[in-house]
Order: C-alpha cells, then structure tokens, then sequence
C-alpha cells in the first residue's frame, strides 16, 4: 500500500441511556447501544474516510480490508494535506463521584420524576425533563504505532417549563451536564427556577430593539464567547479562508485585558483526554491582552496555517475528526458585578441562552437570550423577553468596556459540519458599549 | 443472520415476553466528497446498519436500539427493561397489514453511490462558481442509498428504498458570503453546477452593502428564509403532542382563521421529496394531510400513541431520525397559495437567508435574527446590497397578513415554500 502515508481508526462503543418525562408521563425510560468505527488514510493528497458500524479492531485482516478501500477513496482527492508533528500522550480521566451505572433506571427516572414535579409552580401549563447519559469506550490506534483508549461517562438533564396565561405561553428552561458522575441528586432547584422564570416571563415585556449599553450574564457571555471568538480561531476555518481571524496573528483585536482561552483539560463538559486525533491536549489562549495570540489546530491545519496549537481534533461518535472547540472562555477581569451595572448606567441586562450561530467568513454572529431587565440609573427595572442580539467580530471585542470578577462555566451542545460535541462555555459578567440588540417592541 | 431472518427471531422471541413487538430496521450506504479551498479535499464512504425494537405491553411501551446485530438480544432486553418503568397508557396495537395503495416517489433507480458520481457532482459545482470572481471556501456532494423496514407481530412488513442525492458550495469575497445547497431523491433534480453559481452570485453580489436604518420595511422573505423560520416554530405548534400537552399556540383553534386566506399548509407524503413514503414509520398507511386551508386550522399530525392516549387515531405522521424511537413529523410539507402577482414587484428589502433561526420561541412564535444576503429588491429584481441587519418579529402574527407569494416555490428538506411578501416588518439597522 504505497499509497497510504498515514492512516488511523477510532471505534467508539457505548451505551446510551434517555429517560423522557413530559406533564408527569413517563414517556420513554432506557438504554440503546452503538459501536461506531471512522478508518482514515491520507494518501498522496487529500483523506479518504470510512465510517461503518461494528468493526473489530483487534482483526488485521478486517482493518488492513478497511485502510485499502480507504485508500481508494483518498485517491480522487486533490487536496495537498501535510500533517504537523504533535506531542502525544492522554490525560488521566477524572475519577467518577457516583458511577451512573450504579443507579438503577427505576432510580434515575424517580430523581427526574422529582426535578419535572418541581417545575410545576402555579401558572404552569407543561413541564418535560429529559435525562441523558451517556457512556463511550474509546478506541483508538494509528499507523505510527500510537494507540490510547479511555472511558467517557456523561450524565446531566435538561427541564422545561411552560406558563400559560390567556393565550401567551412562555418558557423557562435549565440544564445540568458533568463528567465526574451521576448528575441527578437534588437538583429541584434547577427545576424550581425554570418554572419561575417561565410564569415571570408572563408579565414580561418584549424588547425594543437597537443599539444600546448591554450587561452579560456569565452563560450569555460565554455563548458569546464561544459565537464571537471561538468559531472564527478554529484552524480549518482559517485555512480554509472561510474566517474573518485569518492573518490576524499579533493584531489587537479586543479591549486591553481581554483573555480568550479555549482548554480541553479542565474537568468540565467539554474534556477530553486526549484528542481525536491522538494528540495531547493542552490549554490554548486564543486572545492575550487584547491580541489574537493562538488558533486552534489539529495536525493537518497547524502544518497548513501554523501560528497555534494542536490538540483540538474531535469528533462525534461514527463522524472523522474536526477542529472543535472543548471548553472555552474568557478570563476574569476584576470588577464586581455591581460595579458593571453602575458603569452600565442605561441599558439592558441579558441572562441564559437560547443559542446561538456565526457566519465565520462573513465575521457576524447572533445570539439569543432566554430573558433580561431593562438597567435605569444603575439599577435593573422591568423584566423583557425574546431578546437576542447580534454583532460583528472584528469590532465586538474592542466594545467590552468592563470585565467582571465571577466566571462561570455553563454546559452545552455545540453543532458544526453535521456534528455535535458536549462543550462549555463561560465568561465573567461583561459589559458591552453599543450591542445591537434584536427584539420587536416599540 | 441477515435482515429479516433477524427481524424474525426478534419478534418471536420478543413475543413471549411482550404482547407485541416492533422492530425498525435500515442499512444504507452513502458517499461523500467535500470541497476544501475550491478543490476536491475529502472523499468519504460509508455503511451504516441499525435496528429499533419497540415492546408494548399492557399498554408500556418500551424501546431501545442497537447499531450491532450481535447484541440484539441486549437490545431486546433494555426495551423490555425499559418498558416496565414506562407509565401505561391507553394502547390498541400496532397497525395491521393494509392495502397499501399510494406509491412513494423517495427512490431514484437509476442513482449510483459511487465516489464517481459525486466527485463528478463536485466539478459541476465548481465550475458554476467559476463564473464569478470569489473563492470556494467548502461544499460537498453526496449519493445515499437506505433500505428501511418495518415489522411488527401484527404481520406488517414493509421495506423501502429511499436514495438522496445532495449538494452544497460556500463562498466568499472579501468579508461576503453565499452560500446554497440543494437535495432530492432524484439525481437528475439536482443541477450542481446552477447551485454552485448561485453561491458565487449571492456571495460576489452581497459586496460593499449600505446600512440599513432602524424601521418599518416591506420584506422578501426567500424560500431558504421563510423555511429556516417556519420550519422551527410552525412544525412543533401541527405536533398533536404538542397540542395536547398545552405547547402549541394552535391548540384549541381547529376551525378558526388562524392565518391570512390565502395560506395553505399541507402534508403530502406521495409527492416526489425526501420524506416520501406510502407507510409512516410505524408501519401506518400515510395519507395527504391538510393541516391549514385558506388561512383556517383543520388538524394536527398524530403518531400511534399520541393518537391512542387522546382518542384521535393516528394520521400516519410518524417519523425517525437515527436511532431515536418514532415522534411525530411531516413527510413532505407544502406551504401554499394563490399566485397573484410577484412579490419583489414593488420595492422590498429582500433576505436570502437568516443566521439563528434555531433561537425563536417555539411556543409564542417570538424570533430577533440577523440576516444574510440582504439586498434591496426592485421590480423584481436584486438592486443593491444591504451590510447587515436584523430581522425581528413574530411568525403567528406574520402569517396572519401575507402579501404575496412566489412562483418560486422550492424544497428545502422536508418543506416545499415559495418566497413570501410581508409588509411592515420591523428591521434593525446598525
């Protein structure tokens, strides 16, 4: 196989365990299995890729049959991929608090049962809670002679709640994910909050849109951060010229004091050992006072682009790595949180996230709030609803005029070429100057 | 064991431990060549092969999956396992064998899944881009082939083709960029080389846009557009689930004039598209479905268990992704009405598409998104760019005064749109 400068193949097998409560209906409780195999080989010029389900890895014969019809595959590519040499090793996984398999169904679905019930505050119409776990075993070998394999265990819920008044209904909403455990133990409160939030929304009012003096909360802040920042510096965007962050290394690109860090090595959602690819992983700061300091890479786009650094290749379960981000933020500054409201003085406070979505090459991004306060004189007033607000990159970060003390980490799900990967995101407090705020009030 | 001697054993098997059993089975094959930097980057194949198992058993449901055969006994177990903690519920069985008499259109004899033909697909893509000054920033062409069965201890087995051919290409100029795609189950549908420069046009177009102030504006919605936003807040408010759990700002509106006369929304799963199919995906004959007729609210879509818990019968509406279990769905939506007269006739800010639409309130119809490709529209033609904006607004309100619709009615996955001409409608400049 003359061919084949390089191959690698990463199977994932698992177990996958969803527990769906919707009114107090226990819709569906259990447990489904997958076993996915990705066979890569790099051959003269570009990748070819496999993706099937249920292979032996341990069988030459099977894995030498999958690298040759990769091989076919990489052979009517044209583009010329070179892969950057990269330190390898995998990072203990964190040891499990309460191991979810532990727990019996009956019990996991009883806790859920008790988050959904305590969504019901009056004025309530609907709560629905879904309890997700995951658990993947990790294989992974390449043609350089590196091998790892390690456990992921994911476990953590989502609850809904929906308030109705003459005709309007609103909605409040939280979620909890972690990777050091079973994630269901009194936890009401979260449910609790998200029947509150969704009956105070009732009286809420819409907001008017423009541009105007804005508060973040820390996950807002930090979708922000993952929308604004995080997309743009992933090295296959910028390679391939589809980012506004392309040739930008050393520019000032935000406030002084502003640290942007991408780090797949904290404990949080969006950890991972090691990377897709086989690469350590290490924490990579994307901005440093200001300036665009680091993409983030994987072998191929660190060798084609540079100027980062590698460890960042990941991928769902069945899918061929891409550069991703894990867990990413933006340092604390040192003003207190009511020191940005005073600073902020008119304007508008904006708290929880619906999501969020960029247009890298075009450099604008928006990005949904689940609620937020009008801020008068330095303090919050009335309570407004369906409000997002949108903003270019290259000029958003120069607007962060203040940088709080209390960052917070928030868990979630982020999609990109068809994938998506748990991640986190977080941010202290922000203050922005003139944010384009979207909503339809007058 | 193969497909259906497997199906077999499991419903045997399954049956003495359950009243009935019901097994989802697809295996497929797909190719994909992506464009990197305006060349072919990336070829990828694969196979895929899964199976669902549904047991119900004195009105429990219980269900799992598995993506290995070997484990089907496993998988067998947890949906038996999984059906115990399940709260009963009223249940009067799977669907019997049917005449099945409307025929599917999802399935293109004559498609290959060869690397071959979708790198031939990547040429035509590039070379329509070529025809403007911008560079390929991505895209792709993909062939697939599924098989999909449904069996269950009724005597229901039912198999079908599907194939889907699909292409897309993004580019850019500058800090512009375009971006279109297209998908069909019939390679002939799809003429990449069109889509190709399509992208390049809009992105070569959406150059040095002026602002836009702060106001009321007359808008284009395009079919991409008008797709993005309905697709997340009109399909979940027609989900019989939805309706009955108090989540659909349509409940209890059945017979009401809930949009503008000239709307009509309908489900027709005999139609050539993507979700074509003469059986639901648990195993129901499906049927054309008229959920809105001239601007009045007639149904909703049910599944068999939402339709048995609440006394409406199911109107053949289930679908599945994946591995999940059945929910409620559309096959191929049409959103329709009467052509009068173009709606970029008169001066309008046209939206090709929109960024965050995934962010609208479902419930109350509530969204604030930020446009792209913008452009103002002049006797129907694109005139100058527009930079940037945002587009805010409420889609049950907005259906509620409809301008015009286009003859350029297009799928976009399972919906079929035209644009739609909206007047005074709040946009936010910059």
């Amino acid at each position: 196989m003359a061919d084949v400068r390089y191959y690698d193949i990463r199977c994932v097998r698992g177990e996958t365990t969803l527990v769906d409560i919707d009114n107090g209906v226990i819709e569906s409780a259990g447990t489904s299995f997958f076993d996915k195999a990705v066979i890569r080989v790099l051959g003269p010029k570009g990748w070819g890729v496999l993706t099937r389900d249920h292979v032996d890895m341990d069988s030459k014969r099977e894995l030498d049959a999958l690298v040759e019809a990769a091989a076919r595959l990489a052979a009517v590519t044209q583009d010329d991929i070179n892969l950057a040499d990269a330190p390898r090793g995998a990072l203990p996984v964190p040891p499990l608090g309460e191991d979810p398999r532990d727990v019996d169904l009956e019990e996991k679905t009883r806790l859920l049962a008790g988050i959904e019930a305590a969504a019901r505050v009056p004025e309530v119409a609907n709560t629905r809670a879904r309890y997700t776990e995951g658990i993947d075993a990790v294989r992974f070998q390449d043609s350089s002679g590196n091998e790892y394999s390690y456990e992921a265990v994911r476990s953590g819920f989502s609850v809904l709640a929906i308030a109705s008044r003459n005709g309007v209904m609103q909605m409040g909403s939280e979620r909890d994910h972690i990777i050091t455990g079973f994630n269901l133990r009194d936890k009401q409160e979260l449910g609790r909050k998200a029947g509150e939030v969704a009956v105070s929304l009732l009286d809420a009012k819409l907001a008017k849109g423009g541009a105007r003096r804005a508060v973040l909360d820390p996950e807002l802040a930090g979708v922000f951060t993952h929308e604004a920042v995080g997309h743009a510096s992933e090295g296959d965007l910028v390679r391939e010229g589809a980012s506004v962050l392309a040739g930008r290394i050393g520019e000032r690109i935000g406030c002084e004091g502003l640290v942007v860090v991408d780090d797949p090595t904290l404990h949080e959602f969006g950890f991972i050992p090691v990377d897709a690819e086989g690469v350590a992983v290490r924490r990579t700061e994307i901005i440093r006072g200001g300036i665009l300091s680091s993409y983030l890479h994987n072998r191929e786009t660190l060798a084609a682009v540079g100027n980062g650094i590698p460890g960042h290749a990941r991928a769902e379960h069945g899918a061929p790595p891409i550069v991703r981000m894990s867990n990413t933020f933006i340092e604390n500054g040192d003003a207190t949180y009511d020191e940005i409201l005073a600073e902020c003085k008119d304007g508008i406070l904006l708290i929880g996230s619906r999501g969020g979505q960029v247009d890298p090459g075009r450099g604008v991004f928006q990005f949904n709030a689940e609620y937020g306060y009008l801020v008068e004189g330095g303090e919050t007033t009335d309570m407004v609803r369906d409000v997002s607000l949108s903003g270019e990159i290259l000029s958003t970060l120069h607007n962060i005029t203040l940088l709080g003390n209390d960052r917070k980490m928030s868990p979630g799900y982020c999609g990109k070429g068809g994938q998506s990967v748990p991640v986190s995101d977080g941010a202290p407090h922000l203050l922005l100057e003139s944010a384009t705020i979207g909503g339809r009030g007058e | 064991m193969n497909g259906e001697d497997l199906i077999d054993n499991i419903l045997r098997e399954g049956e003495r431990q359950a009243d009935e059993v019901e097994v989802f089975y697809a295996r497929g094959e797909s190719v994909s060549t992506e464009i990197k930097k305006g060349i072919l980057g990336t070829a990828e194949e694969s196979e895929a092969w899964g199976m669902a198992v549904r047991t119900v058993k004195d009105g429990r449901i219980g269900f799992s999956s598995t993506g290995d055969p070997d484990r089907w006994k496993e998988c067998l177990n947890a949906a038996l396992a999984s059906g115990r903690i399940a709260t009963p519920q009223q249940w009067g069985g799977f669907p019997k064998p049917a005449g099945i008499t409307g025929t599917a259109s999802s399935s293109d004899q004559n498609l290959v899944v060869a690397v071959e033909g979708a790198a031939e697909m990547v040429g035509d893509l590039l070379s329509g881009a070529a025809e403007h000054p911008v560079e390929v920033i991505g895209g792709s062409a993909d062939l697939a082939r599924t098989y999909l069965a449904v069996a269950n201890t009724s005597g229901v087995l039912y198999g079908m083709d599907r194939t889907v051919a699909a292409v897309s290409l993004e580019a850019i100029r500058e800090q512009s960029t375009g971006y279109e795609f297209d998908a069909s189950p019939f390679r002939a549908d799809i003429d990449a080389r069109s889509v190709g420069e399509q992208a390049a046009s809009l992105a070569a177009r959406s150059l040095s846009g002026r602002d836009i102030e702060t106001g009321r504006y007359d808008i284009v919605l395009s079919p991409v557009a008008a797709a993005s936003i309905l697709g997340q807040v009109l399909l979940p408010a027609l989900s019989g689930r939805n309706v009955k759990a108090g989540r659909s700002f349509l409940a209890d509106k059945i017979g009401e004039q809930v949009f503008d006369e000239s709307l009509s929304i309908y489900d027709d799963p005999f139609a050539p598209g993507l979700g074509s199919t003469a059986w639901d995906a648990e195993g129901v004959p499906t049927r054309r479905l008229v959920f809105v007729e001239q601007g009045v609210l007639q149904r909703f879509a049910y599944d068999l268990k939402t339709g048995y818990r609440y006394g409406e019968g199911s109107t053949g509406s289930a679908v599945r992704f994946g591995s999940e279990g059945p929910g409620i769905g559309v096959h191929n939506l049409f959103v329709d009405g009467p052509r009068t007269k173009e709606p970029g006739d008169e001066r309008a800010v046209w939206i090709h598409d929109v960024v965050g639409a995934h962010t609208a309130n479902p419930f109350s119809g509530d969204f604030s998104v930020e446009i792209s490709n913008p452009f103002w529209m002049e006797g129907g033609e694109l005139a100058d760019p527009i930079r940037t904006a945002m587009f805010a607004g409420n889609v049950f309100e907005m259906l509620r005064e409809i301008e015009e619709f286009g003859k350029d009615s297009r799928r976009v996955g399972r919906l079929t749109i035209p644009s739609i001409r909206l007047n005074n409608q709040q946009i936010i400049g910059r």
